[in-house]
């Protein structure tokens, strides 16, 4: 077991709202982590800060960049270099590049992730082995069949794997995913349920999730954290966690306090 | 439905123009061009060069546009550089250039030397122009450009150095180049068209293959979503910035050979009126496309001298383009491409014709040659017809 | 040169002159800022606006009814209605497009082309001027400086415009759902408000006032078709340096314009015409939301 992605007291204040309040997490590479709350409890704001899109107020974030066993200090990353340190995200409203097609999609990532953004001579369908890397991860997320399809033309669930794709595609050590089922059919829930799974046990990367529907969590993690008003409520298996009165509580009473 | 036979006839001829998109597809177009023209009255060989340059100009703004997803109503200041560069040139280094090289070859070393300085100077100015300018995006990037191309087109007539000569502009004087007997005027119409569509070809083939390179796939992915792209590794900020020179010294080129049509630099080219030419060439071609701002220029120029036939209209022609544009952005963003594209396809009886998206056809005519990687071409355009063949 | 020697120069005159200039400045400014603190809008056409404002002016007063008042009135009522239906027309299919912001600038300047070609058309190219009302026609002499009383009574008229403008959005109920509208667009339309015909009429407002500044500058200019390319790079400086969407900050921003333009070349002979477009470089990447608040600031 390796720690992959820690936080130290992680705070970020907006004015006088403090939207995360000293959060000290260490996640480990060989769980699938799921991180819940009741709505206003502060994971978008914990996720903005992982990625780099916020800056702390007070606090750090480390992170396993590359094979690199000791982590690296990414308080202060641009969320580009917090990507190229190794940790990717999706989003939980669908942002993919809808104009493009699957494969150039995925292909972007591969761009990014072989570090050839400013290669402008080259073709850009020219190097096989980025080729062959881009077959392989449409086939690892099922994405073959619609590979040439533009994205504005594509399902919700679709767009959902290819958003799932695109993370994958820059070979992280740290896997965020934002609501991975948020707007879908239970079909679909059913069909990404068992894609993570499969990602999970194929990939190096570890997952950690935020997600509203319960079933879908309690299903595929092991471990959950529950923030609630930006701080750890309760941290354990889902078996623990659930049978959790304050997290009951955070959930159901949190408005007749 | 059309008959086997004819639509595997229109299968082979489309995949033969999707295929023919390549260098040596250009290689012949521009041949053509040149024979044509050069047989054509002097004034359309010169309409034809003006209709070069602007598309070569309206080429590298839509670089930044169409590609990156930033509107800049600023380039007429790099379209100035270059021409300003050049006319310095000729005016101040004729001479010296002379002494070295001798009169007989000085008008056309001195004319590459200043195509060369223009191209620098423009650089120079976009690296920290466009540096600061990537900053801001959207409505407050559009106002900076255009902040930044007035800026230039005020010290362009205050002349604070000395060097522009105010609103009456720098006179370019190409020269006659002479050669023991034969001689030639660079500034003749002929002749300068020559140059022109050499270098414009030049240029044409050099941004395509940007836009088909890595570089250019994320400039793409950048203007569908910037966020995202960070979020996968890439510096935008910078990426953005890189664009900005490109797209700026490609304008800059343009407005070398603008200086030489026009025989005078002028403080014009950096108003804020003259960067509009580019907005209006590429939205009306279609900013998607990477021939659209050709499109575009060929009917801004060539409609306006339709225009200017009937003198009764010939006042009025900015009314027409005005009317265009506006249609075209909230009628048909994917402006005369499309449109032809939709009419090829009429005709062609195929029935792959709903793009209601616009930005799905963001298809470079390279790629067509590639693998099935879009779906306006052969390969994959046959999926896309037997799926929604039942809708038809 | 010692500065010294260069403050003699600047007269009262001097002084009204830029105040009134900075009047004209700010009532189209503070139109174009209102349209895009509400819709979101940068309208490209608001200088066209401004000079169809002086033209129809111009019109009335030489062909209807021999009186500057009226004419101005209908003036700024007639390019009112020229706006609201821009924006019913045109503008409006473009909100909820994924680049709405780069489609909008490029069909208001569409509408910069149209406008400024019809108005050619009507009028033709040739500039016209009129002579300030006779009650307000005579010279003012101050600190021995001389001016047009006239200018006294636009720089009056465009400080009741902010005032009034004020009280509007602070104190009325219209002015209320335009302030909730501004910062949060989809929670108004959940409470009630009917967005679409709110925005139309705060289009028609911006388009008055720019309609206004038209009128109100016809006895103090020579009216042209250029007039209009020329006043909407003066207007966007204001706003960029005012903030895009505050009010207050269009006044400051269109006086501090105003005066350097009237005083500026007697300061500085080479560069003065580029230092606004420095300082507006400058606000955009130091203070891009201007150096004045939002809305109803």
């Amino acid at each position: 077991m390796t720690t992959v992605l820690k936080t130290d007291d992680l705070r970020k204040q907006f004015g006088e709202l403090t939207a995360v309040d000293n959060v000290s997490i260490e996640i480990d590479d060989d769980k699938i982590t799921s991180i819940i709350g009741p709505n206003g409890a502060g994971k978008t704001t914990f996720y903005n800060l992982l990625t780099g899109v916020l800056q702390p107020t007070g606090g750090s974030i480390w992170l396993r960049s590359g094979d690199q066993n000791e982590l690296t200090d990414v308080t202060d990353a641009e969320p580009h270099e917090v990507a190229q340190a190794g940790l990717s995200r999706s989003y939980q409203i669908t942002n993919i590049f809808e104009g493009l097609t699957v494969r150039e999609n995925v292909r972007v990532a591969r761009i990014s992730h072989e570090g050839t953004r400013l290669d402008f001579r080259s073709r850009a369908t020219g190097d096989e082995s980025v080729e062959a890397d881009i077959e392989e991860i449409l086939e690892l997320t099922g994405l073959t069949d619609i590979a040439d399809t533009p994205c504005d033309t594509l399902s919700h669930g679709e767009k959902r794997t290819v958003e799932i794709a695109l993370a994958l595609a820059i070979e992280p050590n740290v896997f965020l995913m934002d609501e991975p089922t948020a707007g879908m059919n239970p079909t679909e829930v059913t069909e990404i349920v068992s894609l993570i799974r499969e990602l999970d046990a194929d990939l190096d990367a570890t997952f950690v999730v935020t997600e509203h529907n319960m079933d879908v969590v309690t299903d595929i993690s092991d471990r959950i954290v529950v923030l609630a008003e930006g701080a750890i409520l309760a941290d354990g298996t889902p078996q623990d966690v659930l049978a959790d009165e304050r997290v009951t509580e955070a959930y159901l009473g949190s408005d007749s306090v | 439905m059309s008959a086997t036979d004819t639509s595997s006839r229109v299968s082979r001829f489309r995949s033969a123009v999707a295929e023919g998109w390549t260098r040596e597809r250009f290689g012949v177009l521009g041949a053509l061009a040149l024979i044509l023209i050069t047989f054509a009255p002097p004034f359309q060989v010169y309409l034809f060069t003006d209709f070069l340059v602007v598309s070569l100009f309206a080429l590298g703004f839509n670089l930044l546009y169409g590609y990156t997803g930033l509107l800049s109503f600023g380039h007429g200041l790099f379209y100035a550089g270059g021409a300003y560069g050049i006319a310095i040139v000729l005016r101040d280094l004729g001479p010296m250039i002379a002494d070295i090289v001798g009169t007989g070859i000085s008008p056309l070393v001195t004319f590459m030397i200043g195509g060369v300085v223009g191209l620098v100077l423009v650089i120079i100015v976009a690296v920290p122009v466009g540096w600061l300018s990537v900053r801001l995006q959207e409505i407050y990037f559009a106002l900076i450009t255009l902040a930044f191309g007035m800026l230039g087109y005020s010290l362009i007539i205050q002349d604070p150095a000395g060097l522009t000569n105010g609103t009456d502009g720098v006179i370019v004087l190409l020269g006659t180049v002479d050669l023991g007997g034969t001689s030639l005027r660079i500034g003749g119409r002929r002749i300068y068209y020559v140059i022109s569509t050499i270098t414009v070809v030049a240029a044409t083939y050099g941004v395509w293959r940007i836009v088909n390179s890595p570089f250019g796939t994320i400039c793409k992915a950048i203007r569908e979503s910037p966020d995202r792209a960070a979020a996968l590794g890439i510096d935008a900020s910078h990426h953005r910035w890189m664009t900005f020179i490109i797209s700026a010294a490609v304008v800059g080129i343009a407005g070398v050979l603008r200086a030489g049509l026009a025989s005078v630099a002028s403080p014009g080219l950096t108003h804020w009126s003259t960067s509009a030419i580019a907005v209006i060439a590429t939205v009306i071609g279609g900013a998607t496309y990477f021939y659209g701002p050709f499109v575009g220029a060929f009917i801004f120029l060539y409609i306006r001298w339709a225009i200017s036939r009937f003198p009764a209209l010939e006042a009025y022609w900015e009314l027409f383009f005005g009317a265009l544009l506006i249609a075209v952005v909230l009628f048909f963003k994917q402006g005369a491409v499309g449109g032809l594209l939709l009419l090829r396809d009429r005709v062609l009886g195929n029935n792959d014709d709903s793009d209601p998206g616009g930005r799905e056809n963001t298809v470079d005519p390279g790629e067509q040659a590639s693998a099935a990687s879009d779906h306006e071409d052969e390969p994959g355009n046959d999926n896309m017809a037997t799926d929604r063949g039942d809708d038809t | 040169m010692s500065l010294t020697s260069l403050v003699p120069l600047i007269g009262i005159s001097d002084v009204v002159i830029g105040l009134s200039l900075g009047s004209r400045l700010f009532l189209i400014a503070v139109g174009l800022s209102l349209i895009f603190g509400v819709l979101g809008v940068l309208n490209f056409a608001h200088g066209g606006f401004y000079m169809l404002g002086a033209y129809v002016t111009l019109a009335v007063v030489s062909n209807v009814i021999d009186n500057f008042w009226i004419a101005a009135v209908v003036g700024a009522l007639a390019v009112g209605i020229v706006g609201a239906v821009i924006e019913f027309s045109a503008i409006r299919r473009l909100y909820d497009r994924v680049d709405s912001d780069l489609d909008q600038l490029i069909v208001t300047f569409g509408f910069v082309l149209v406008i400024h070609e019809t108005v050619r058309f009507i009028w033709g190219s040739g500039s016209y001027s009129i002579d300030p009302p006779d009650v307000f026609n005579f010279s003012v002499t101050f600190g021995g400086s001389t001016f047009n009383a006239y200018r006294l009574v636009v720089i009056g008229l465009a400080v009741a415009v902010l005032i009034g403008l004020w009280l509007f959005i602070t104190r009325t109920y219209f002015g209320s759902l335009v302030r909730g509208t501004s910062s949060d667009r989809e929670m108004a339309a959940m409470l009630g408000v009917d967005v679409p015909r709110l925005y139309t009429g705060v289009f028609f407002l911006g388009s008055v006032l720019a309609g206004l500044g038209g009128a109100l500058s016809a006895p103090l200019q020579s009216t042209s078709p250029a007039l209009g390319d020329q006043v909407i790079i003066d207007a966007f400086i204001v706003v960029v340096i005012g903030g895009l969407g505050s009010m207050s900050g269009a006044f400051v921003g269109a006086m501090l314009i105003g005066m350097m333009q009237s005083l500026g070349p007697q300061f500085i002979s080479a560069g003065s015409i580029a230092i606004p477009f420095l300082a507006m470089v400058i606000v955009l990447l130091i203070r891009p939301e201007g150096l004045f608040g939002g809305i109803g600031e």
